[in-house]
């Protein structure tokens, strides 16, 4: 995992020896994190270096990694997104009522995965319309939409989980690929996250996400349309919440209410830990890769120690807390709300 | 329409806006069905928005300072199963530790926000997971019914006196204390001068740290105490008990009229916006709205309500 390039943000130089310092540290210790992590699990219990645990991992890794990816965006410009459960769980619910199901008569098969990624870009859109529209803060925006999003889905279901019973669409999820033995999620992730790395480094959308992450006012005086950037990145996440909530309705082979339950919560963990800053404009697609991957291994090595999973959305509070503790530059901020 | 508004003066409209519709809505609800205008559904509806209301006051302190606090579902939850777990062993004492372990969190959550400057919605959102998860882990991720001989420690809550539900009384001590607190203590006008302008605030001398710090006790205290509140109407304690709570909580104050950007705000407009919250549920659940479809309601009204609450001259990049 190489540093990014971002390091020169406008608020790193302000004082070039520590920043200089501070960045170096800051963009690797999340990878030290995670080889310790990896290196203390595999004393404590051999099987963690199994084959079979590794795909484990994997496994569990591919949704927050997807869900994590189109976060990272939106943290990059110094927003937040609450609605991850909300597409999530609208996305999955939708998905599981238009192909072969238990509930009404429709068969789309794979064609109804474009739609369900229309709907997710479609709520992102909303979101972004109405945060640069109404310029009302993301985080109250995307609370609302969290809660719309589940309750449509609720409301679609009426109360009731759907079954799927299209055998391709829970392939997506469940069978390998005959080459390296991964679930074929697991290589859709890892798609998303390449898509998600030419966006950050080779688009234009990519680059105005980083300026306006830095600083929005220069931004806007370098002719960067603000509002614009921000409604396709709320939009954009969106589309990988959808592919979160495919992923997510294709595992567990049901659409129900409940599919998204704190889904937001390791997002947010697996954003922050990887080290990009909550203030926008530093950190990448790469360091949530690395931060999924420190969550998914801790909650793998304390399943294997025989830690009751009740105990790890604790456990990934506390990174929270000491995640963003570290990597605030508190000089520079001498307000915060 | 825009000029409208100039004409009557938009600050005046949003000073009666929340009180008009409320009126508006008990009206609209009274017509379609004139039993709702009777004197004991509307003390029902008085009883049904006590927790709602005590759960909003305790945010309105963290909003009026220009924060927010995404854990007070959590802590009530976690209060309800407390209350559950010890109330055999210590009656009444189970109330004030639950109260007590409120007081502790918010002190917790609020010197993490000014100490390690984490911004307070992800500071408060971690510690409710922190929360949930310590809920889980002593409830044994279960629901904890309470027996026969315990209910009576809870007749503060579900009694009545001379013919006004108990939990109506709690709730108007709550809103003299807290109407107190804010309004007549130098906590309060602290808190609006932070709101206002922090680093005014700062520079006149107001120990910002501290009066955020107390702000955010008082919320998960009030949490806490909503949670206890919670536990004894339903006679159970659970670790999701509260979960659905957080979004009408939020919307209450924002509806009554408290802005998010903080120093304008009052007790009595958190009030209004509980009961607003409370009419309207009221009123979807006769037009036959699915109980968890009415999120979507919630969640409009929050966003049109922060919309037109928000003071945009202190916030000139949006984010």
């Amino acid at each position: 995992m190489t540093p990014s390039a971002d390091a020169e943000s406008p608020r790193a130089s302000a004082s070039p020896k520590s920043a200089m310092h501070r960045f170096r540290l800051a963009s690797w210790a999340p990878v030290i994190v995670l080889v310790l992590l990896c290196a203390v699990i595999a004393v404590i219990n051999p099987n963690f270096l199994s084959f079979g645990n590794f795909v484990r991992i994997a496994q569990a890794a591919m949704i927050p990694l997807v869900l994590g990816l189109g976060a990272t965006f939106i943290i990059l410009m110094g927003s937040i997104d609450l609605s991850v459960e909300g597409i999530l769980t609208l996305s999955a619910v939708i998905l599981s009522l238009l192909v072969l199901n238990g509930a009404n008569g429709n068969d789309l098969g794979l064609l109804a995965i474009p739609l369900v990624l229309l709907v997710g870009a479609g709520v992102g859109f909303i979101n972004g319309a109405v945060h640069v529209k109404l310029k009302v803060p993301s985080f109250m925006t995307t609370l609302g939409t969290w809660f719309i999003g589940v309750g449509v889905a609720n409301a679609l279901l009426g109360g009731t989980a759907v079954r799927i019973n299209d055998k391709l669409v829970r392939a997506l999820a469940i069978s390998r690929d005959p080459l390296v033995g991964l679930p074929w999620g697991v290589w859709i992730a890892i798609f998303c996250f390449f898509v998600a790395l030419v966006i950050q480094n080779y688009t234009r959308l990519g680059r105005y996400i980083y300026a306006l992450g830095g600083g929005e006012d220069l931004a806007g005086l370098s002719g960067i349309r603000a509002s614009r950037v921000r409604i396709m990145a709320f939009t954009l996440a969106g589309v990988f919440y959808a592919v979160g909530g495919i992923l997510a309705a294709a595992q567990l082979g049901l659409g129900n209410s409940q599919i998204g339950l704190g889904r937001l919560f390791t997002t947010i963990t697996a954003v922050v830990v990887g080290g990009t800053s909550l203030a926008g404009g530093s950190g990448s697609v790469q360091q949530t890769l690395v931060g999924v991957l420190v969550v998914v291994v801790l909650s793998n090595g304390m399943v294997l120690m025989g830690i009751p999973p009740s105990v790890q959305i604790g456990v990934q509070g506390l990174m929270i807390i000491a995640a963003v503790a570290l990597s605030m530059d508190r000089k520079l901020v001498r307000i915060v709300k | 329409m825009r000029a409208l508004i100039d004409s009557i003066g938009a600050d005046r409209i949003r000073q009666y806006l929340p009180l008009a519709t409320l009126v508006i809505l008990v009206i609209a609800v009274g017509v379609a069905q004139p039993a709702f205008l009777e004197p004991a559904t509307l003390l029902q509806l008085a009883a049904d928005t006590a927790v709602l209301f005590i759960l909003a006051t305790g945010v309105t302190f963290v909003i009026m300072l220009g924060g927010i606090d995404l854990s007070l579902q959590s802590m009530a939850s976690l209060a309800s199963v407390i209350v559950a777990l010890t109330i055999t062993r210590l009656g009444y004492g189970a109330f004030v530790l639950a109260v007590a372990v409120g007081a502790i969190v918010g002190l917790l959550a609020g010197l993490a926000h000014v100490r390690l400057r984490i911004p307070s919605f992800i500071a408060t959102l971690a510690m409710g997971g922190v929360l949930f998860s310590a809920a889980l882990v002593i409830s044994h991720e279960q629901s904890i019914t309470l027996g026969e001989a315990e209910r009576g420690y809870q007749t503060w809550i579900t009694g009545s006196v001379a013919g006004v539900p108990s939990v109506v009384i709690v709730g108007l001590i709550v809103l003299v204390v807290a109407h107190i607190l804010q309004s007549r203590t130098a906590f309060g006008r602290y808190s609006a001068a932070i709101g206002a302008g922090e680093p005014a605030a700062y520079a006149s001398g107001v120990k910002v740290d501290r009066q955020k710090v107390i702000a955010y006790a008082l919320s998960a205290s009030f949490a806490a105490l909503a949670g206890v509140i919670l536990a004894g109407r339903l006679s159970s304690g659970s670790p999701t008990l509260a979960a659905e709570l957080l979004l009408p909580s939020i919307a209450a104050v924002v509806v009554g009229g408290t802005a998010i950007t903080g120093g304008v705000g009052s007790i009595w407009r958190t009030l209004v916006g509980a009961l607003i919250i409370s009419v309207v549920r009221i009123g979807m659940t006769f037009l036959g709205v699915n109980i968890f479809a009415q999120n979507i309601v919630f969640g409009a009204v929050l966003i049109i309500a922060v919309a037109i609450t928000i003071d945009r001259s202190k916030i000139p990049i949006v984010k």
